[in-house]
């Protein structure tokens, strides 16, 4: 008969022989915690059904008030959001536009996996959550999870049709991010909304330019703008007519110095559209397409294009590491590559993922906002708090990134 | 020799082990007061430690850890550890050597659930795993040290049957060699 001390004994150092075993990676105990799921799956669903209805009344009782403010909160959001729809719908195909032109990497050129959340880790350590899509679908260990908002984590584990998520908020959590700031050095708080065409333009400075044009052809008698040069009614999009307004008053313009710098701000998709329509007409159709499009929505009342004071340069402003502080810490950003000379760090400033060769997350998914700046002496430059932009205590759905690094592609 | 096995304590110790594993899974991370996971399955072990004596402890947080981390993916052996701990220390109830009461189950259910609950990190850290431990533990170790608590009247009876411990035993219980 084995003595009691022994038998303790042996339990433990069994624990410990598996524990190294797991750690060093044997496929064995890999396959066993698969299988292991597997069983469990059931079993859970069935548990999950049989609690539902505790789940709902303590859910009731004690989140009732937030339930409340949130959703107070919510339809002030609903409204105030409601008038930013039209310019971000305009700058989400105006960025696509540039992106499919400069064939650049974007998310969206990205193949993904939408998941559900099917559990939560039960440990009070792991921020990781469970999904339903696993190696079945294509999923493996390493690639970023987002949603709609932003960065969610990595995938840490997959199983056949599961896997498990590692949220940015875990302690083990780390990304290469950047912090970059739309600087328009306007007051955030109070946007100002104005009608511009797509590239920026305000309706009157088109009208000026419009106006100068044609006051300068019939000084010179050069150029007739009010004469139609093709004959025929061209239908354009309002965003090439646009576009070709800037370039055809970069041709036509070129000794007037304040139709030049306005030309300047035209965008680099702007220009490569300009050259798609360049040759329906030159200056005097797009000048007077401008003039139609300018009258056009002055009379609709609408306003197009984003408003003013919003982003129109992104400054980068600092690279680093992203890491996660744990149950209820916000994740901090420890900086690898400190370049103040390209501005000063300023709480509200846009952190997005780095992307990188060797990075598992692709890069420019939001991951969230600056929260604070804790300042360190020496050289290791600042740290950062970051407000992750996914709601995580909430997440329903998310997308699976099946994206790798260019090189493991390469290879 | 496996029906043998499985017919004993083991057996039951693992249906047991599932069906906590499936509640903990499903209802306990959605009821979390103060925003703290209730660990059933540390109780449990804590209990059947109190029951039962070191050795079963010991066995039961085994058999539940090694179940709890093949289900949720935590190094295979480390909540074995931390739950075995729990057990033990369940057990060091029976060094008083008097006639266990239902409120002296509670605090040693208690104090061995708030042991492993603690343990975890510790462990954690030792593996290399940085960041785990933090002035938040205080708090899930207090939620989950009172919730083993209030849950061992209902655990120390399910010990009880999972390891074949007869009331009649309970009475006379033995000292941990």
């Amino acid at each position: 008969m084995i003595g009691r001390r022994r038998v303790v004994a042996l339990l433990v150092l069994t624990a410990l022989l598996l524990l190294t075993l797991d750690l060093r990676g044997v496929a064995g105990l890999n396959v066993a915690r698969s299988g292991f799921v597997q069983v469990m799956a059931p079993i859970e669903t069935a548990a999950r059904v049989v609690t539902r209805p505790v789940v709902n009344a303590w859910r009731a009782v004690t989140t009732f008030d937030e339930l409340r403010e949130e959703n107070l909160d919510l339809r002030e959001q609903v409204d105030a959001q409601r008038g930013n729809e039209i310019a971000a719908r305009n700058a989400i195909i105006e960025n696509q536009q540039l992106r499919a032109l400069n064939a650049l990497e974007s998310l969206t050129d990205i193949p993904s996996v939408t998941a559900a959340i099917i559990g939560e880790s039960p440990s009070n350590i792991d921020q990781v959550v469970e999904i339903d899509r696993g190696r079945r679908d294509g999923v493996q260990v390493g690639m970023a999870v987002a949603n709609e908002a932003g960065l969610i984590g990595k995938v840490t584990a997959v199983f056949e049709n599961s896997s498990l998520v590692m949220l940015v908020t875990d302690a083990r959590y780390a990304v290469e991010v950047k912090v970059v700031s739309a600087d328009t050095g306007s007051d955030a708080d109070e946007p100002v909304t104005e009608a511009t065409v797509p590239s920026g333009l305000t309706m009157s400075e088109l009208e000026e330019i419009a106006a100068a044009q044609e006051t300068s052809a019939g000084s010179d008698g050069s150029d007739d703008l009010s004469a139609d040069p093709g004959g025929d009614d061209v239908e354009l999009d309002p965003f090439e007519a646009d576009a070709a307004v800037r370039r055809a008053l970069a041709e036509a313009g070129a000794a007037a110095p304040e139709v030049a710098e306005l030309v300047t701000l035209a965008t680099a998709n702007e220009v490569a559209l300009a050259d798609l329509v360049g040759s329906l007409g030159g200056a005097q159709l797009a000048v007077r397409v401008a003039r139609e499009i300018i009258e056009a929505r002055a009379e609709m009342g609408t306003s197009v294009g984003r408003p003013q004071g919003e982003a129109t340069d992104v400054v980068l402003r600092e690279t680093g590491a992203l890491r996660g502080q744990g149950s209820g810490r916000l994740p901090q950003v420890d900086f690898v590559v400190s370049t103040p000379s390209l501005a000063e760090l300023q709480v509200g400033d846009f952190v997005l993922t780095a992307g990188g060769r060797t990075s598992l997350a692709p890069p420019d998914i939001p991951v969230g906002t600056v929260a604070n700046i804790i300042a360190s002496p020496g050289s290791a430059g600042s740290q950062l708090e970051i407000f992750p932009a996914p709601d995580l205590s909430s997440l329903r759905f998310v997308r699976i990134l099946l994206y790798k690094p260019s090189v493991e592609i390469n290879q | 020799m496996i029906l043998g096995v499985l017919r004993g304590p083991i057996g039951r110790l693992i249906a047991v082990g599932i069906i906590l594993l499936a509640i903990q899974n499903s209802l306990l991370i959605d009821v979390k007061p103060a925003g703290v996971v209730i660990q059933v399955m540390l109780a449990f072990s804590a209990a059947a430690g109190v029951v039962g004596g070191a050795d079963s402890g010991v066995l039961a947080g085994f058999v539940l850890g090694i179940l709890y981390d093949l289900g949720t993916g935590t190094p295979l052996g480390l909540s074995a550890l931390s739950m075995a701990l729990a057990g033990l220390v369940g057990a060091s109830m029976t060094l008083l050597n008097i006639e266990p009461q239902w409120w002296l189950n509670a605090i040693f259910v208690a104090l061995g659930s708030a042991a492993g609950e603690l343990a975890n990190p510790l462990l954690r850290t030792l593996i290399g795993e940085s960041g785990l431990i933090g002035s938040y533990l205080i708090t899930v170790v207090a939620v989950v040290a009172l919730s083993a608590a209030v849950l061992s009247p209902l655990l120390t009876r399910l010990a009880r049957w999972a390891l074949r411990i007869s009331s009649a035993e309970l009475r006379l219980p033995e000292p941990v060699e």
